[in-house]
């Protein structure tokens, strides 16, 4: 079976704990709880009859005196960069994340997730332009998270 | 092998260390007793070590070099495992050999993830007050020890800077904008003393207050009012100062023993415009007065209605001479000039000089008389009342 390493970077609070449980366990806790480290959670996938299982590395999200170790990033075949979409820093920083990780591993897939997009308002949401690896998603209302791993699975099985 | 286990299970303390011995192809060789508790499924010898490990998957390459060389280690930190914090070292054990050792640090990583929770969510606080301060229409700024050391996002703008660094810089030192003997934000804050006071920088006009955040760091806030306090000094009908405003300006000038040039304007038989066009008319009329006096004067001068078709003009800095051609033209503009509905309509001017014993009163009194005179004789012209 193929097994593919993908890992969930992004500034902390920014939600990457709650799409994996999303995506996982199809569940949602309001509660904020700080990730360290890493924790791996697996997740079987089918695309086109090819069948691979998904690692999935919940990374601790990096704060302004903190910065991710670069141990983690090795081996990676995709990542998911997640921002908060109320919070403009957390879009700001995605750039660095992703050039983080594309040094690390310059062959690999990656999409854009605007979290917690619940709390954006219709017009808020009108104003940011998405490109298509890039999705407005609610791990709280189960909204594109799904579609949102799907299409990294699908960039990395092509 | 068996003196191996038994050695190694010596050396790596029950609780603190567990392993596993994989071969080259990653199959479990053998296992630390405890090492199960640690893992989410039943770990057996033979079994596949990515199963148990997914940690290593992408990895694999960097692992086999392990064999062969003792040197190499791989080593990934801080891993949640089944509900425990463990850091996972692959070390050499012999050439088809590998050890992997799981030291748990749960202890020490649930006290970090505590301090790390309590930083993050004071930062995210943090970020919801400068969200609060930056959606202020106030500039907002603390001063501490005599220096800026902090302002809102409002207040960077106004003064065209990026971060407070660059306020400090530019030695902005807003308290001589109060009053230029003011030497510190310590002594202004002093001389507020909890109340408000108005300020003006760059043409714009403030209220000033100051409050006490801690011992040490006072919080001044500027209200822009330059939009609302211009309303109150305008004419609603015209556009030009109000007569209040006038007044206040014209007694301060007095005050200050400046040099000026008065001169009253009306409009001649406006009485005439009413009663046959209406006062819809008229008031249309006074606008364009208005408007045409005041594109044709400097915009330091000040052009007032006095009341009804009466206007003031105050000329400062400005000699006998230059005032007199000036009127002047604007005499000959307002003649020469078509009106809406009405035509053409004429204006006669008082006009006169200040001189050291006047006062308010004498000097608009002068100016008066002089526009007086100006309609005795025959209206549409300029008098001049020598002090």
């Amino acid at each position: 079976m193929i097994r593919k390493k993908i890992l969930l970077l992004g500034d902390f609070s920014v939600g990457k704990t709650s799409l994996v449980r999303r995506y996982v366990d199809g569940s949602f806790d309001d509660k904020y709880l700080t990730t360290i480290g890493v924790k791996i959670s697996k997740k079987l996938c089918s695309i086109e009859n090819i069948e691979c299982e998904v690692l999935i590395w919940d990374i601790e999200g990096s704060t302004p005196s903190k910065k991710i170790s670069l141990g983690y990033y090795k081996g990676a075949s995709g990542a998911i960069f997640v921002s908060d979409v109320t919070r403009r820093e957390t879009i700001d920083s995605l750039d660095e994340h992703k050039d983080i990780f594309l040094s690390e591993n310059p062959e690999a897939s990656f999409v854009t997730a605007y979290n917690k997009a619940d709390l954006l308002t219709d017009i808020a949401r009108e104003n940011i332009e998405l490109d298509e690896d890039t999705f407005f998603t609610s791990a709280k209302e189960n909204s594109n998270v799904e579609a949102l791993f799907i299409k990294l699975v699908e960039k990395m099985l092509s | 092998m068996k003196n191996v286990q038994i050695i190694l299970n010596a050396i790596l303390s029950k609780n603190i260390f567990e392993y596993a011995l994989i071969d080259k192809n990653f199959i479990i060789i053998d296992i630390s007793e405890g090492i199960s508790s640690y893992l989410d499924t039943e770990i057996k010898r033979g079994n596949d070590a990515l199963r148990h490990f997914p940690e290593f998957v992408g990895s694999e390459d960097e692992i086999r070099k392990i064999f062969d060389n003792p040197v190499f280690t791989y080593v990934l930190e801080s891993i949640y495992k089944n509900e425990f914090y463990v850091n996972i070292t692959v070390e050499h054990f012999d050439e088809n050999k590998a050890l992997v050792l799981l030291h748990n640090i749960s202890d020490i990583t649930l006290s970090k993830q505590k301090l790390l929770q309590c930083s993050n969510e004071s930062t995210l606080h943090n970020n919801t007050l400068q969200k609060i301060l930056n959606s202020q229409n106030a500039l907002l700024f603390v001063v501490n020890n005599e220096e800026i050391s902090y302002t809102n996002q409002k207040f960077l703008e106004y003064f065209g800077v990026k971060r407070v660094g660059d306020v400090r810089r530019k030695n902005l030192n807003l308290y001589q904008s109060v009053d230029s003997s003011l030497e510190s934000y310590d002594a202004l804050f002093d001389r507020l003393n909890g109340k408000e006071e108005y300020i003006t920088i760059n043409n714009d006009t403030f209220i000033l207050q100051a409050s006490l955040v801690e011992e040490r760091h006072k919080l001044f806030t500027l209200t822009k009012i330059t939009k609302l306090s211009k309303e109150m000094e305008l004419d609603g009908l015209t556009g030009v100062y109000r007569k209040s405003y006038f007044n206040a300006y014209f007694e301060k000038l007095m005050n200050e023993n400046k040099e000026a040039i008065l001169v009253v304007v009306d409009i001649d038989n406006f009485k005439n415009i009413n009663d046959s066009f209406g006062h819809q008319v008229g008031d249309e009329v006074l606008r364009e007065f208005a408007t045409l006096i005041q594109n044709n004067i400097r915009s330091r001068d000040i052009l007032a209605r006095w009341g009804g078709e009466e206007f003031l003009i105050l000329f400062e800095d400005s000699s006998l001479k230059d005032a007199l051609r000036k009127i002047n033209s604007i005499r000959e503009l307002i003649e020469a000039h078509n009106f809406k509905i009405i035509g053409s309509l004429t204006a006669s001017f008082g006009m006169t000089s200040r001189n050291k014993e006047d006062n308010c009163h004498s000097f608009l009194e002068r100016a008066d008389k002089a526009l007086y005179q100006a309609k005795n004789n025959g209206k549409n012209r300029v008098e001049f009342k020598k002090n």
